[in-house]
């Protein structure tokens, strides 16, 4: 066998061991290992040698891998994402998106809050002229932290701008008034819904407009509820005595589920009467506005950004979440 | 007149030289191949991907032709003197100022010619991707080109005195710090100490600050590039290319060839 022979087939010999060894090596990324040490933005930006933007990229890409590998954003994943945005924003503010992405998921407490709220304010330092950083904004003052005032501040400083949805000075007028309700939750809900086409966005605010539809039901039963007592003079002892018997006062039960699941996924779900409201066992619980649950104690709720005193603000009835919701 | 025809000669005679080299093709052709990657970048993201697609053809230009001038550029008197080709030049009525002079002005026109293949290579991606290519983009390329005149004369300036090996560790050390000059800076500016805001602001006037030249964000964002800054990166462009020349020669001219 010739030297060049022997050199060939050593060749094809190497390459099928190098495939074969690789084959084998564990393929995990960094988010696969949970890794979520994110260089302090400064640092980055200093190291960065004028290679600022294709760094941000190179971490907005990681962003969004590490919210596509995950089923479910968790407060740690919420917060890593967080300072990768961070990172992204500082080395290019000038990006648009990557900020109102980490207002998406940086939602599982208050500080998380605060922080996508900073983000958001430095989106609005580079890009005054877009309406969607005051939006979003308004909605996490209006939704997380219940901070009305907050809330129609930015959305009416978001009003004037290009492109802005026309019932901008209806909602802020609502949040003026303090009459933040679920219609309000739901037209916000409903615009973050229009104005993203990422799946996962997408599901979140989907969930949060299924669980106002039912809120709008169950709300329907308690005012059928209160008509009953007046007609009956007395409270229903069955769920089922709203339909039936000598005081029927509707026709037909709601559909204790949203009206948009395709069969295949229902749930089988029923209203029950648990105290004073009735619930769907879909949610099990009652929808309320804003996750007022931050901090484990009402208080968190009032800041220093927040002008409402603690009495005003329980005077505008919205109660404790429970947790679920969008 | 006769000296610049001289010049012209060497620089004409080492742009001929520079393309010759197999290194200046391997880099060229790793850049068109970062270029191109930028598509494949840009699908990993679901929002501003022209812009992803962009910011990877402007970094490939920038890091790949900094790559070409300090490679190509550390040999350049270095072969002379090991060929021993230096003597029959220098034994002609050529000053050595006017040798060095000839020498950059070559390589920069070498590595001008594969800014501007990169430029179109760029310009080829943006369009076939659909990428919006604006005047902006090109003047940001022809910034870098700025900024390459500059590295090309730090790398002449260490190539006349040095071996390649360190004048390649020298340049690239420079182009380095050129880059974070602007951070250095600041940071000496935040000390409590005078001696160190008045050696940091010493510092920051003596070393490059290549970040002038860098408007690859502006320009991929859309973002106004002012003429004011684009003059007064020409102007310092100039300024630091002439200085830095100017000492390389005076080494130059002292240097022992035996």
């Amino acid at each position: 066998m010739s030297t060049k022979a022997i050199q060939i087939l050593a060749l094809v010999g190497f390459v099928f061991l190098t495939g074969w060894a690789h084959a084998r090596v564990p393929i995990e990324t960094r988010a696969d290992l949970g890794a979520d040490f994110v260089p302090a933005p400064s640092a980055v930006a200093a190291a960065s040698l004028g290679f600022d933007a294709i760094l941000a990229d190179y971490y907005w890409l990681q962003a969004v891998q590490v919210a596509g590998a995950q089923s479910a954003i968790d407060e740690r994943v919420a917060g890593h994402l967080g300072r990768l945005v961070d990172v992204v924003t500082t080395l290019n503010p000038h990006v648009g998106h990557p900020y109102r992405f980490a207002a998406i998921w940086m939602t599982h407490s208050r500080a998380q809050v605060l922080e996508a709220n900073r983000l958001l304010e430095r989106a609005i330092e580079y890009h005054p002229d877009d309406w969607r950083n005051r939006f979003y904004l308004g909605f996490n003052h209006f939704y997380y932290l219940g901070n009305y005032p907050a809330a129609a501040e930015a959305l009416e400083a978001a009003m004037e701008l290009p492109g802005a949805p026309r019932y901008l000075p209806r909602l802020v007028a609502r949040l003026k008034s303090q009459t933040g309700d679920i219609e309000v939750a739901a037209v916000f809900l409903r615009q973050l819904l229009e104005g993203t086409e990422d799946e996962a966005e997408r599901a979140k605010y989907e969930t949060g407009l299924d669980e106002i539809e039912i809120e709008r039901k169950a709300r329907f039963l308690d005012h059928a509820r209160a008509a009953y007592r007046e007609l009956a003079g007395k409270d229903i002892e069955r769920i089922e005595d709203l339909v039936t018997g000598p005081f029927r006062v509707i026709e037909n039960f709601p559909d204790p589920e949203p009206d948009a699941i395709p069969d295949p996924l229902r749930r089988g779900s029923f209203w029950e009467i648990e105290g004073d409201r009735i619930v769907s066992s879909y949610l099990g619980a009652r929808y309320e506005v804003h996750y007022s649950h931050f901090g484990g104690h009402k208080g968190a709720l009032y800041d220093e950004h927040t002008n409402l005193e603690p009495d005003a603000a329980e005077d505008t009835g919205y109660e404790h979440a429970e947790g679920e919701g969008a | 007149m006769g000296a610049l025809l001289r010049i012209q000669a060497l620089a004409t005679n080492t742009f001929r030289e520079a393309i010759r080299n197999k290194l200046l093709y391997t880099l060229l052709g790793f850049s068109f191949l970062m270029i191109a990657s930028g598509v494949l970048l840009a699908t990993l993201s679901y929002v501003e991907m022209d812009e992803i697609l962009q910011d990877m053809g402007m970094s490939a230009i920038r890091f790949f032709s900094a790559g070409i001038a300090t490679f190509v550029g550390i040999g350049l008197i270095y072969n002379e003197v090991d060929r021993r080709t230096i003597f029959t030049i220098l034994s002609k009525p050529v000053s050595r100022s006017e040798f060095l002079l000839g020498k950059w002005a070559g390589l920069t026109f070498t590595v001008w010619l594969q800014l501007a293949l990169m430029a179109l290579a760029f310009a080829v991606v943006s369009g076939l991707a659909g990428a919006p290519l604006s005047s902006d983009h090109f003047l940001a390329i022809a910034l870098i080109g700025l900024e390459l005149m500059v590295l090309v004369a730090i790398a002449t300036l260490f190539s006349a005195f040095t071996t390649p090996m360190l004048a390649a560790l020298f340049t690239l050390g420079f182009w380095m710090i050129g880059h974070l000059t602007r951070d250095l800076h600041a940071l000496s500016q935040q000390s409590d100490l005078e001696g160190v805001a008045a050696a940091g602001s010493w510092v920051f006037q003596l070393l490059p600050d290549f970040e002038v030249f860098n408007k690859t964000l502006e320009a991929v964002q859309g973002l106004p590039i002012g003429a004011g800054e684009v003059s007064l990166a020409i102007v310092y462009a100039v300024g630091y290319t002439g200085c830095t020349l100017l000492l390389g020669s005076m080494i130059f001219s002292r240097r022992d060839f035996k």
